[in-house]
């Protein structure tokens, strides 16, 4: 999914329309700003109507105030700090082993033609079974637990840091290159004042594509083999019919998502990529 | 008064391309296709020959080989490919009658546009998978879960890149037809429907590459037939060399479908419409 | 009306028997014909050619970007292997680092050679001066206008002090009014300066106004087919002086007339007027 906004309102930081003075522009862009809570205002009335009316079942939808108050008891009993937790640490572990066998792999058969297209059958081929697909292969190997959800993580981590890290150093115009040869610069300073910054803004779309990825691979590997874990305590739920922790927790799972984006990535994009102006086609790898 | 000797300059005589090495994902011929996988198929059996691997753990190429041979030879192979390839194909269908609707409705507006995109952010922060036990739950182990997964992973990007892709048309485009008189549904069949296609396209292969996935992980927890029911169901019994022939049919599968299916698709498209965004 | 371009101990480049052949789908291209050339140290001199003669391809060769499939290349009686800091190059598209600020980018050549901090921004601070970036040393290059951003790369060339200065049309996307002040400043600036520069271009008029000599290129595959003299540099030059003075524009006349035959259109009216 394109990571473009799809509209920047104008006009300060995601300001409404016009460049009417005073109030009625200060109201248009605080309008702006509440919208993208629309929908999940209408989801959250549609599911209160739907449960006021048709009063189903605890195990078919719960009432919303159940959702919250299962949230509730799993924090205070510290279980659910434990789930989170435990997920949070395998997607660390998962993202940093992806990142940094991506990155340098990337870098390696990006700046190697020959090589390059040598492997580009493989690493099409190996994306396209990457992450979930390895799991009954690998539970044979690691059992279920840490290493497995890892190893699921650095799989589909991997592949997209790898093939964004290979595009990012290719298309780095070789007249920056050539620029600091003619200033006397050898390989390394090529490799480091040249290549690497400019490969930075593909590596960090990989980066980012790479987390949501790996966070989704991380639940699905929790949901068959792992013991602790939000994926794990969703797939326990279904045992015991508990709805209402296994609505909690996938939007615990959305929330954990969203936080991460806009808080850790966005500003390491924003430091980089946007203070140097540098703008790319954002039809990036997938 | 400036004299210049020539029409406008040339980038320079000896032409230079942005892709100074070459693209890493083209591959051409078949020999060269062929080659880095036949290497990999001998490093593997190195590998099995020079250690004492219990067959619970790796397999030699050949006995996945024999594999192989026996599910196809058993009508095995193709009825689960099939039931697997049925399902997206539908998955796809379905997601495309309902998704594509959806982001013109949305699409044409750009306040509905801002208030959708974060909602549709987060549902694909949530996955499909996350959702499969309650799911269950809802529908129990049947092809209907199944398939909402896939759909609901496939309708996301859907309906997120068409409503980029109606976003993206230059409003002259819209204020010509407009003042020549065209009535709403002529917009939608000569303006935004060949405006937003190019940006269709792409979230749909978008979203069969997600959705790919997302099927054989529903398949192997709801174990009603397709490839992830067989690469899980033969976990179960230790049958390493069935899990990687139905490894290596997934794989193959969807490059084929990818590459010779939804890829000249959007080659096509994009090629004569151009991508009008950015 | 040909210089005598044989090589003597001044000189600070010396090219025999260039040609150059590439590869392209269509098999092999000759870019460039027998090309024959001394540089004394010191000098300035312009090339003009018409689009694709080879002018680029000689350029990338004397730089090092490319080995000429024949011929050699002496700078400083030393064949050129590949490129190094006593060559600096000065392209025409955007070649400073977008990452770097203007400072920064201009300090990269005596970043690269190691020198001493202090060293180093005095002669930054210098180059920001005499290329008129005072105000803008903590920019990033996507904030500069094209002319600017061309000046950054004048200082950075000029910032590493090599003895030979390449530039590859550096004027020709910027726009008119921005080009006839960069092409002063350079004047000033080599003026200021004593470094041999090899400038290639495609309007007529910046080749006269820069330069000591003026070369001619045939089309392609080009050679040199004339060499010019234009006296005068040493006493600086204006564009409000060189509209005006008759020797200067004669020169150009000439000059046009010698590359309008290489594109096949040459008027009878260039005919009848009486060469320099």
């Amino acid at each position: 999914m394109s990571d473009a906004a799809i509209e920047r309102g104008p006009a300060g930081s995601g300001g409404g329309p016009g460049g009417r003075s005073g109030p009625r522009r200060t109201l248009q862009q605080v309008v702006w700003r509440l919208l993208p809570l629309t929908p999940f205002a209408l989801v959250l009335l549609a599911w209160v109507a739907y449960w006021v009316i048709a009063r189903p079942s605890a195990a078919t939808l719960p009432a919303v105030q159940d959702v919250a108050a299962a949230l509730w008891e799993l924090a205070v009993k510290g279980e659910l700090a434990i789930h989170v937790l435990a997920s949070l640490w395998r997607l660390f572990l998962g993202v940093a082993l992806g990142v940094a066998t991506g990155v340098i792999g990337g870098f390696i058969v990006g700046l190697n033609k020959p090589i390059a297209q040598f492997l580009s059958p493989l690493i099409v081929f190996f994306n396209a079974i990457s992450g979930i697909v390895w799991l009954p292969l690998v539970i044979g190997w690691l059992g279920i637990g840490t290493a497995l959800a890892v190893f699921l993580i650095w799989n589909t981590v991997f592949f997209i840091v790898f093939q964004n890290t290979v595009l990012g150093v290719q298309l780095v115009p070789q007249v920056y290159e050539q620029g600091v040869q003619a200033l006397g610069g050898g390989r390394w300073q090529t490799l480091s004042s040249v290549i690497l910054p400019g490969a930075l803004p593909y590596i960090l779309t990989g980066l980012r594509s790479g987390l949501g990825f790996g966070w989704r691979a991380l639940i699905a590997a929790e949901l068959v083999g792992a013991t602790t874990g939000l994926g794990q305590m969703i797939f326990g739920a279904t045992e015991y019919h508990r709805s209402d922790i296994i609505i909690g927790g996938c939007l615990l799972i959305g929330l954990i998502a969203i936080a991460m984006d806009r808080w850790l990535l966005l500003p390491i994009e924003q430091r980089t990529i946007e203070r140097w102006g540098l703008v790319f086609d954002a039809r990036k790898a997938e | 008064m400036t004299t210049t000797a020539a029409a406008p300059p040339p980038a320079g005589v000896v032409p230079s391309s942005p892709l100074r090495k070459g693209g890493v994902l083209r591959p051409l011929r078949s020999f060269r296709i062929l080659l880095p996988f036949a290497a990999l198929i001998a490093v593997w059996w190195a590998i099995w020959a020079s250690s004492e691997f219990s067959p619970q753990v790796l397999v030699s190429p050949v006995a996945v080989w024999h594999a192989f041979l026996h599910l196809v030879s058993y009508g095995v192979l193709a009825e689960y490919a099939s039931t697997s390839l049925t399902m997206i194909g539908f998955a796809a269908l379905l997601s495309l009658v309902v998704g594509v609707p959806i982001g013109f409705a949305v699409g044409v507006n750009r306040y509905a546009a801002h208030a959708l995109e974060g909602f549709l952010r987060f549902l694909q922060g949530i996955s499909g998978i996350a959702w499969l036990p309650l799911a269950i739950i809802w529908f129990g182990f049947t092809h209907t879960t199944t398939l909402v997964i896939v759909v609901y992973t496939l309708i996301v990007p859907i309906v997120f890149n068409t409503m980029i892709g109606v976003r993206a048309i230059p409003e002259p485009y819209m204020l010509a037809l407009r003042s020549l008189g065209a009535s709403r549904l002529r917009m939608v069949k000569d303006v935004y429907l060949p405006g937003a296609l190019p940006s269709i396209v792409v979230g749909l292969r978008l979203g069969m590459g997600y959705g790919w996935r997302a099927l054989i992980a529903a398949e192997m927890l709801v174990r009603k037939g397709g490839l992830g029911d067989l690469i899980f169901g033969a976990r179960t019994f230790g049958q390493i060399d069935r899990i990687i022939t139905g490894m290596i049919v997934i794989g193959c599968l969807y490059v084929v479908v990818d590459r010779l299916i939804v890829q000249p698709i959007e080659n096509l498209t994009v090629a004569r419409w151009g991508v009008l965004r950015q | 009306m040909a210089d005598d371009i044989g090589p003597s101990s001044r000189d600070k480049i010396v090219v025999s028997g260039l040609r150059h052949f590439f590869d392209s789908a269509g098999g092999s291209v000759q870019a460039t014909d027998r090309v024959d050339l001394a540089i004394r140290a010191g000098e300035f001199v312009t090339l003009v050619g018409p689009s694709g003669c080879g002018k680029t391809t000689l350029l990338k060769a004397l730089a090092g970007f490319i080995r000429p499939t024949e011929g050699t290349i002496l700078c400083d009686g030393a064949p050129v292997r590949g490129p190094g800091r006593e060559r600096g190059v000065v392209f025409q598209e955007l070649a400073i680092l977008p990452w770097r600020t203007v400072r920064r980018n201009i300090g990269h050549g005596l970043e690269i050679a190691r020198r001493p901090r202090a060293e180093r921004e005095a002669t930054v601070a210098r180059l920001i001066e005499l290329t008129g970036l005072a105000g803008f040393e903590d920019r990033y290059p996507h904030e500069l206008s094209g002319g600017m951003r061309q000046r950054v790369a004048v200082a950075r060339t000029w910032a590493a002090d090599p003895d030979v200065i390449l530039m590859d049309e550096p004027f020709a996307a910027v726009d008119a009014m921005t080009r006839l002040t960069l092409q002063e400043e350079l004047v000033r600036l080599c003026a200021a300066t004593a470094k041999t520069v090899f400038f290639i271009t495609h309007s007529v008029d910046e080749a006269v106004f820069l330069t000591d000599r003026v070369l001619v290129m045939t089309r392609r595959p080009g050679r040199i087919k004339a060499v010019i003299d234009v006296p005068g540099r040493a006493s600086g030059r204006d564009w409000e002086s060189f509209k005006v003075d008759a020797a200067m524009q004669a020169i150009v006349e000439q000059v046009l007339r010698l590359v309008r035959e290489e594109r096949g259109a040459a008027t009878p009216a260039a005919a009848a007027g009486a060469p320099a």
